[in-house]
Formats: structure tokens, C-alpha cells, sequence
């Protein structure tokens, strides 16, 4: 078949993403068979392909998830999601960036008048494990002059790859449990507020109360701790204002870095 | 010319080995004796963690290659000028003694397979490619290197043979030429093409590079999983390819399965004793290991090591 090479590439990466649509009329046209292998055989190989590389990348970002779900129903899921959102970026870092999303979009209980309370978690798992993959390698503190007790209020600025989340189940436990291979069952739901920060290349997880969390939250947006306290409203006061100690607890962490002279 | 020296220039580096994640902790720490690196372009060019970080401590010490899987030379879909930059940006940083990728395409309709997928061999091919190689030079300022994949299907438009097809690309656009020694086995068998005539009509004076790798043998056909050490089929295509290139730089390939970086260096080290050109007795045992997926991926994760910080767990 004289193809030009445009027609032929789109044949052959939908043919790649919809295995069952591919013609074996319009394979055999195109391919040549060989001894050992019809041209649909062939063409399976890299069909295969797809999907178990597909399937072992998204294991490798969601280790917790598919602990919970098992691997079989995980690479279910992983495969319906990448049918639903083919990879777009050269880069497999992407691959599961819209994964939580395409979860709830596709959640069974949609239409229903009570929530299946596994969906929230397995979304909610989904979210935690990809919101720990961008921390890891996205933007961080190491060049960055650290922050110690030694510096004052005014001079703190937080860690830039820091991450402050609400989850509706203890999903950071659950997901230390399965790294530590526990074998957790999944929880039952308790709401709670995590930071996620990453200290000399190590990611940390830090539990918050709410109030903490919020005060990071408006502090990511304003910079400083003096704008985070104004937009907090008057009388608003720094969370380690009666606790010194916690202050020594989120340095350690790596929550603050010192701002640079020139700022 | 955009590149300002050919690949004539290029030096021989020896013996180098994979850059992988599971041999960065290490390799930090021991400063292993092997003569240079080669790291997958994408898995250090958008990190701002901790690749980022031992590419360039590797980079202080070692000389390194940069080896790519996502420029999608032969795909129609236009050229990523973004992708591209940012390859460049990681080059200027690493100062790589080149930049490789592979004769393929990765995806067209602005999606990514993320898999190497082979281009009919024609004159249409031809000269879809050649201006894009000459773009890809312009904008990274050096000559690209292209590696021969592995296939597994062939096109009834191919009309030109692969080493014939690869001389064209060099002579037209002064790019230079990986050959991966594995591949030519794989896509051989696969094709049931002799390996040695292969070799026979390869553009050896185009041979920046060669690669080494273990692959997998389905029975009706091969997969190139790197995930076991290299066949001693491969070997015998070595010895004669090192002969021809007068000594290329080579590379062992590792991406599945991987053990730990002593065996690794070690079977790159067994590329010694077929650089006499003498009979193969020397044919090491290389005893065929369960694939760990069947698939070749060379792209994977540093998988975040996360802690519990030593943080009072006082919710509220
Ligand atoms: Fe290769």
C-alpha cells in the first residue's frame, strides 16, 4: 500500500492505542509478513509493548494505589486511563499527572446519592502519590540558603518545593506503610492536613492542624509571614507564636529556607 | 554547516556504562573506574531533584554522552522546539561529548507511544528526515548521533536497507551513527536477515558510538529488553564491529532487572576479550535470565524515598 508516511504513522499509533480497531486487512497491506510472524503478529509486539510499559510506569508512580487495588485491577485502571488520556509529553514523568482526575471523572458512583467511600480513597491516594512523585524531582531548596533558628520571622521564606494538602483519608501513613512493605488494609476516612517538602533530595511528609495549614497555604501565595499574617486578617498570629517548638520542628523538616540578601 | 566540528572530531572514549538510578548512590561513593557515562536525556532534563543533581556531579568527573529517546526524528508531527531546548540547556550544563537518539518516531497527532518505532525505508523517509536532522543540528549547535533500533514489523514502502538508509542520512546531513550491536541482532533475526551482511554494508566511517545490550528470545522472535547480560551472538557481531570501527566508543546498555553495578561493569569489561579479532572461544557463559517485563524501557523512575518527618503527629 502506497501510504504516505503521515497516513501511515497515524495508522499505526492508533493501532498502538486501539488494538481491537486495527484492520488485519489494512496490517497486512502495510506490513511485511516474515517466516515466523504474520504482520499482525508483528505489530502486536510493539501493541504489547505500549501497554506494559504504560502499565510498569504507572506502578512505579502509584506503588500505593496499586497495592490497594492489586495489580491487576491497577493496570485495569491504568489502561482504561491511558485510552481515555493517551500520553501527550515526550517526557514519562507526565504519564500520570491527570490520573486522579480521570479517576473521579470516571468514578462508578458518579451518578449515585451516596459516595462509595473506597473511590474517595483510591482518588484520594492517586492525588497524594502523584503530589510526592512533582515534589521529588520539581523545584526545591538545595541551592537555597537555609533557614535556622537563628532566623527571624521576617527573613523566613518557604521551601519552594513545598506542598500543602488536605486528604480525606491518612494517605501519606498508608502509603509509608505500603514503602515499608506493611501490607495495610485501606483506612477508614479521617480528614487531615499534610505538607509535603523535600530537604536535601529526601521528601518529607509533616502532619499539620488545620489552622498551620492554612496559614502555609496563604503564606505559599503571599511569600513572606508578614503578608501571609495580613492576609490572614487582624489579629491573625504566627503558628509557633505560643510554641517555639514547632517552629524548631518544621526547620528541621526543611519547611523554610532564609531569604536571599538581594530580597 | 551548523555543526562546528564534524564527528571526525569525536573523541574515543572506551568503555562506558548506562547511567542509572539504582547505581547513583554508588557511584557517588566510589567514583567506580570506568571510562564514561551515558545518561538517558529525559530522565535529567526537566529534574530539578536529585538527577539533576548526580548528573552533574557525574559529569565533574566523567565524560558523558547524552542519549535520548524522545526526539522522534522520523515522526510527522513538527519537530518539539520545546523538548529541544531543553535538551540543549541540559548539554550546556553537562557538556556531553555528543547527543544521540535514535531512527525512529515516538508518536504522531501531538501524542507520545513512548516507544521506538521504525520508519519505512524509502526516498519519501529520506527526505523527511534529512531537514529535520539539519534542524536538530542548527538548534543544538553539534552534530546529532542516530542509532539503528531494534524492529519488529517491516513496511512493504521500505524500498532502501537500513545501512544504506543510515549512509544516506550521514552523507546528507553529517550526522554520525550509533550502532547499537544488539539491535542489528534483534532486527535480523526479526527480519530473518543475515546479521553479517549487515555489518558488511554498514557506513563504518560514520561510527561515533556502539552499544551493547542483553535481549530476550520469544522463539518466534527477539525482544530487546535489556534486562540480561549480552548474548554471545551479539559478542561475535562485536568483536567484528570493533575491528571495523577502529575501536568505537561502547556502551553497555542495562535497563531491566539491573544488578548491581560491579556486574554490570564487569560484563562490559568481558568487551575485552573480543577486541583481539581472534576466534571466539573466549565466548563467555551468558545464561539466559527470566525478562523482567518483556518490554525495553529505558526511561525509569527514581522512585521518591519518602520519610515521616520527625514532627509531633498533633493533628487537629
Ligand atoms: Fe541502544
Amino acid at each position: 500500500m502506497a501510504d504516505t508516511l503521515t497516513d501511515l504513522q497515524h495508522w499505526m499509533h492508533r493501532a498502538l492505542l486501539r488494538p481491537e480497531e486495527a484492520n488485519p486487512q489494512e496490517v497486512d497491506a502495510r506490513l511485511t509478513p516474515h517466516p515466523r510472524l504474520s504482520p499482525s503478529g508483528a505489530l502486536a509486539i510493539y501493541q504489547q509493548s505500549y501497554r506494559l510499559r504504560i502499565a510498569s510506569c504507572m506502578r512505579e508512580q502509584f506503588p500505593a494505589l496499586c497495592h490497594a487495588l492489586g495489580q491487576d485491577l491497577f493496570d485495569d485502571f491504568a489502561a482504561e486511563y491511558v485510552r481515555d488520556c493517551p500520553p501527550e509529553s515526550y517526557t514519562l514523568y507526565d504519564l500520570g499527572r491527570r490520573f486522579a482526575g480521570f479517576l473521579d471523572a470516571q468514578r462508578p458512583d458518579r451518578d449515585s446519592q451516596t459516595r462509595e467511600v473506597w473511590v474517595d480513597f483510591v482518588i484520594d491516594l492517586a492525588r497524594f502519590e502523584r503530589d510526592v512523585f512533582v515534589t521529588f524531582d520539581g523545584p526545591g531548596a538545595e541551592d537555597l540558603p537555609p533557614a535556622s533558628p537563628a532566623t527571624c520571622d521576617a527573613d523566613l521564606r518557604l521551601n519552594p518545593s513545598l506542598r500543602v494538602r488536605a486528604y480525606q483519608f491518612p494517605v501519606a501513613q498508608y502509603y509509608l506503610a505500603v514503602r515499608a512493605k506493611a501490607a495495610p488494609t485501606p483506612p477508614p476516612p479521617a480528614p487531615n492536613h499534610t505538607a509535603i517538602v523535600r530537604q536535601d533530595f529526601g521528601t518529607r511528609i509533616v502532619p499539620l492542624r488545620a489552622g498551620h495549614a492554612r496559614f502555609l497555604s496563604v503564606m505559599t501565595e503571599c511569600t513572606t509571614v508578614a503578608l501571609a499574617l495580613a492576609e490572614l486578617g487582624p489579629g491573625a498570629l504566627t503558628p509557633w507564636h505560643d510554641d517555639p517548638g514547632l517552629k524548631t520542628d518544621w526547620l528541621r523538616a526543611g519547611m523554610f529556607v532564609a531569604a536571599d540578601a538581594q530580597t | 554547516m551548523t555543526t562546528q566540528n564534524g564527528i571526525a572530531a569525536l573523541p574515543q572514549l572506551g568503555l562506558g556504562l548506562g547511567l542509572r538510578n539504582v547505581h547513583f548512590e554508588h557511584i557517588l561513593t566510589h567514583w567506580p573506574d570506568v571510562d564514561w557515562f551515558e545518561a538517558i536525556s529525559e530522565n535529567f532534563m526537566d529534574s530539578q531533584g536529585r538527577p539533576r543533581d548526580v548528573i552533574r556531579k557525574v559529569a565533574d568527573r566523567y565524560p558523558v554522552v547524552l542519549h535520548g529517546v524522545s526526539l522522534s526524528i522520523g515522526s510527522t508531527d513538527p519537530l518539539d522546539l520545546d523538548y529541544l531546548a531543553r535538551l540543549k540547556t541540559l548539554a550546556h550544563e553537562v557538556q556531553p561529548q555528543w547527543v544521540s537518539d535514535h531512527l525512529c518516531w515516538t508518536g504522531v497527532m501531538g501524542l507520545n507511544s513512548h516507544d521506538l518505532l521504525p520508519v519505512p525505508l524509502s526516498d519519501e523517509t529520506l527526505a523527511h528526515i534529512v531537514p529535520r536532522i539539519h534542524k536538530v543540528q542548527e538548534v543544538l549547535g553539534r552534530p546529532l548521533i542516530l542509532e539503528n533500533p531494534s524492529t519488529y514489523v517491516g513496511f512493504k514502502d521500505s524500498t532502501i536497507e537500513e545501512p544504506d538508509f543510515l549512509r544516506a542520512l550521514a552523507d546528507q546531513t553529517g550526522c554520525g551513527l550509533l550502532l547499537d550491536v544488539n539491535n542489528v541482532y534483534v532486527t535480523c533475526f526479526n527480519a530473518d536477515a543475515d546479521a553479517m551482511a549487515y555489518l558488511d554494508a554498514f557506513p563504518w566511517d560514520k561510527v561515533v558510538q556502539m552499544h551493547l545490550a542483553g535481549h530476550t528470545d520469544c522463539g518466534t522472535h527477539i525482544i530487546d529488553t535489556h534486562d540480561q547480560p549480552v548474548r554471545p551472538e551479539v559478542w561475535e557481531l562485536y568483536a567484528t564491529a570493533w575491528q571495523r570501527t577502529g575501536g568505537a566508543s561502547t556502551l553497555l546498555e542495562w535497563d531491566g532487572n539491573i544488578p548491581d553495578f560491579d556486574t554490570c561493569h564487569a560484563e562490559l569489561l568481558k568487551s575485552r576479550a573480543y577486541m583481539g579479532g581472534a576466534g571466539f572461544q573466549q565466548v563467555l557463559d551468558a545464561a539466559q535470565i527470566a525478562p523482567a517485563t518483556g518490554v525495553s524501557n529505558p526511561v525509569s523512575f527514581l522512585v521518591p524515598d519518602v520519610m515521616d518527618a520527625a514532627t509531633p503527629a498533633d493533628q487537629g
